[in-house]
């Protein structure tokens, strides 16, 4: 793209260019400023390798287990309508707008042993206080409207005529759901569940409310930071940075496949 | 075969409302409607993917008002074809039987008889998206015709291929009801229903306002509607009086015409087909029911030849051939004279 001299164009390209140095600089300074010997000593670090195994996996867990029910729910949104339904979404879109401290808050007083699911969990043994579990409700809890979300956006860009079509042929609710409306809703539902699993994976406010220990990789390097200061936190960050990106060029791989479902021909010209 | 009885539906502020129709096993019934007039809806409700507020639906005299959806065995092909973009052209068309649970031999065999009859065995491999417009109408009516539906119901079948591919699609639907199949063809193309009709109803609002065999509904619109969609563009307002025991409609700025005997209400809306009017350009011989000088106003180039429009003191609209049009060798502005007889005249309800 070649961009014609005009003062308009120039404010423009100045302006997009501060804020995308905004976001590199720090990233960049915090590459620049980590040598070699600290980094592989850090990635060598069994407590690091866990942290980082224990954020991916219960993360990644939060997020199959979430998708069970939020990916009928997205469906529900996306079809249905139904009373207070504009209630319904702004409960499903209420964690991102929390506090994430209030969000853990809220959480553990949901899972401690004073609370509702505490009580029967601790009634079978269970506690989720400094648990696994725990972390993966605190991620789940802030993480979940971008895949009900972006499976809510999938469903509903599937044309209703192909469902309406596959009942008139003779299939089944169960049927029409799993062979039409999942297929050709998948991409979205996917990059919603990258989506869920990268924001999860990145949470610290609810989560360090909820379990301290075992620590996730964000807690880890809060603890660094406070216990040893600027130089020590540092090449954890970068190793986990380099593990969210990897995660969010995963991302973008899927997004980029998503394409519009048209019915006829003449559509796509 | 199918019964429509006092189908009364509301959709937010549309309705369809008091329908009744009856169809007999293998006719060809064309409902036709602008868009918005209800038409798919009705079509729906057949189908079973809604309900009726009120009134019942009969199939070979069953009650089917409230039957599910899955077990009408009444196929429905939509406008747009609904072919499923995730599957195979042998994938759209073994759906119906895999929801059936057939067993695979059954399918294979059956797929490929349908494709076969369709013309389509070639495509059965092909993903859909890349079919043409035709071909996609074919694999939908295969994939709909596959479970040998009691009733099939298209939703504008013509309305999304190309001029060229249309009277392909007419002689399969053509062929098809040849066959035995009963056929719901719903419409906003009045000449779909000249070419395919054994019956045909009109819709308006939500309700069917006309119903009869084509020639009937074109020949006698009941309204203004109905003749716009007959493709009429001849619409006077009259009074009719009796003179000497022979009737006459006097337009408003006093054209009057002869009428055969009937009887007539006291004032009406008067209809003239174009193809009953003939245009000379001299003073015809010979005696003449309706005989008028005029002069040409606009020629328009029509898809049957040229439409003059003629001032005679009311707006005459003439439809005539190239050859025709030749040999008139008339410009715009040219004097013309206009003749139809007393019997061409059609009076409708009301005068709007």
């Amino acid at each position: 793209m070649i961009i014609r001299y005009n003062p308009f164009n120039w404010v423009l390209l100045i302006l997009s260019s501060l804020v995308l140095l905004f976001i590199l600089a720090p990233l960049t300074g915090l590459l620049l400023n980590t040598g070699p010997t600290e980094f592989f000593e850090t990635a060598g670090d069994p407590e690091v390798q866990q942290s980082i195994w224990l954020t991916l996996w219960v993360s990644f867990v939060a997020t199959l287990v979430s998708a069970l029910g939020a990916v009928p729910l997205a469906w529900i949104m996306a079809r249905r309508n139904f009373p207070l339904k504009n209630i319904v979404q702004g409960i499903i879109d209420l964690p991102v707008v929390l506090p994430h401290t209030a969000a853990g808050i809220a959480v553990l007083g949901f899972i401690s042993r004073d609370g509702a699911l505490g009580k029967a969990a601790d009634a079978l043994g269970l506690n989720f206080v400094n648990n696994p579990s725990g972390i993966a409700f605190a991620m789940a809890f802030v993480s979940i409207p971008f895949l009900i979300n972006s499976a809510r956006d999938g469903f509903a860009a599937v044309p209703e005529k192909l469902e309406k079509a596959a009942l008139n042929l003779g299939a089944s609710r169960s049927r029409v759901f799993f062979t039409i409306s999942l297929p050709l809703a998948w991409q979205s539902i996917v990059t919603g569940f990258v989506m869920m699993f990268a924001r999860g994976m990145s949470e610290f406010g609810a989560v360090v409310i909820v379990a301290y220990h075992p620590m996730i990789a964000p807690v880890l390097i809060y603890e660094r930071f406070t216990s040893y200061g600027l130089n020590y936190a540092r090449p954890a960050s970068v190793l986990f940075i380099l593990v969210a990106l990897a995660v969010f060029i995963m991302l973008r791989i899927f997004s980029v496949k998503k394409k519009v479902i048209h019915l006829t021909p003449d559509a796509e010209a | 075969m199918l019964k429509l009885e006092n189908i009364n539906k509301k959709f937010g502020q549309f309705a369809l409302s008091d329908i009744s129709l009856f169809i007999h096993e293998g006719e060809y019934y064309v409902l036709l409607g602008r868009s918005g007039s209800g038409k798919t809806r009705l079509l729906e409700l057949i189908a079973g993917l809604t309900t009726p507020d009120s009134g019942s639906i009969w199939l070979e005299g069953e009650d089917i008002t409230r039957c599910k959806i899955q077990k009408r065995n009444i196929g429905l092909v939509f406008q747009d074809y609904a072919i499923f973009p995730n599957m195979t052209v042998f994938g759209n068309i073994a759906y119906p039987l895999h929801a059936r649970r057939t067993d695979s031999k059954t399918i294979i065999n059956k797929v490929n008889m349908v494709a076969a009859e369709m013309n389509i065995a070639h495509l059965l491999k092909r993903h859909t998206p890349h079919l043409s417009g035709g071909e996609m109408q074919r694999v939908a009516l295969a994939r709909t015709l596959i479970t040998s539906p009691r009733l099939v119901l298209l939703d504008e079948p013509m309305a999304s291929i190309d001029a060229s591919l249309k009277d392909d699609i007419r002689r399969v639907l053509r062929e098809l009801n040849r066959k035995g199949h009963t056929i719901i063809h719903v419409t906003h193309d009045y000449r779909e229903a000249v070419s395919l009709a054994s019956k045909v109803g009109v819709i308006h609002n939500g309700h069917i306002i006309q119903e009869g065999p084509p020639e009937g509904v074109f020949r006698k619109p009941v309204n203004r509607f109905v003749a716009r969609y007959a493709g009429i563009r001849n619409f006077f307002k009259v009074v009719f009086r009796n003179e000497n025991g022979h009737w006459k409609a006097v337009c408003k700025n006093k054209l009057i015409f002869n009428l055969s005997d009937n009887s007539y209400p006291d004032e009406g809306l008067m209809i003239l087909r174009s193809e009953d009017i003939k245009i000379f350009n001299e003073k015809p011989s010979g005696k003449h029911d309706n005989c008028f000088m005029g002069t040409v106003r606009d020629i328009i180039p029509s898809e049957y030849g040229m439409e003059i429009m003629v001032d005679a003191g009311e707006k005459f609209y003439i439809d005539v051939s190239q050859e025709v049009y030749k040999e008139l060798q008339i410009n715009e502005l040219s004097d013309v004279w206009i003749s139809f007889p007393a019997e061409a005249g059609i009076v409708l309800q009301g005068t709007n």
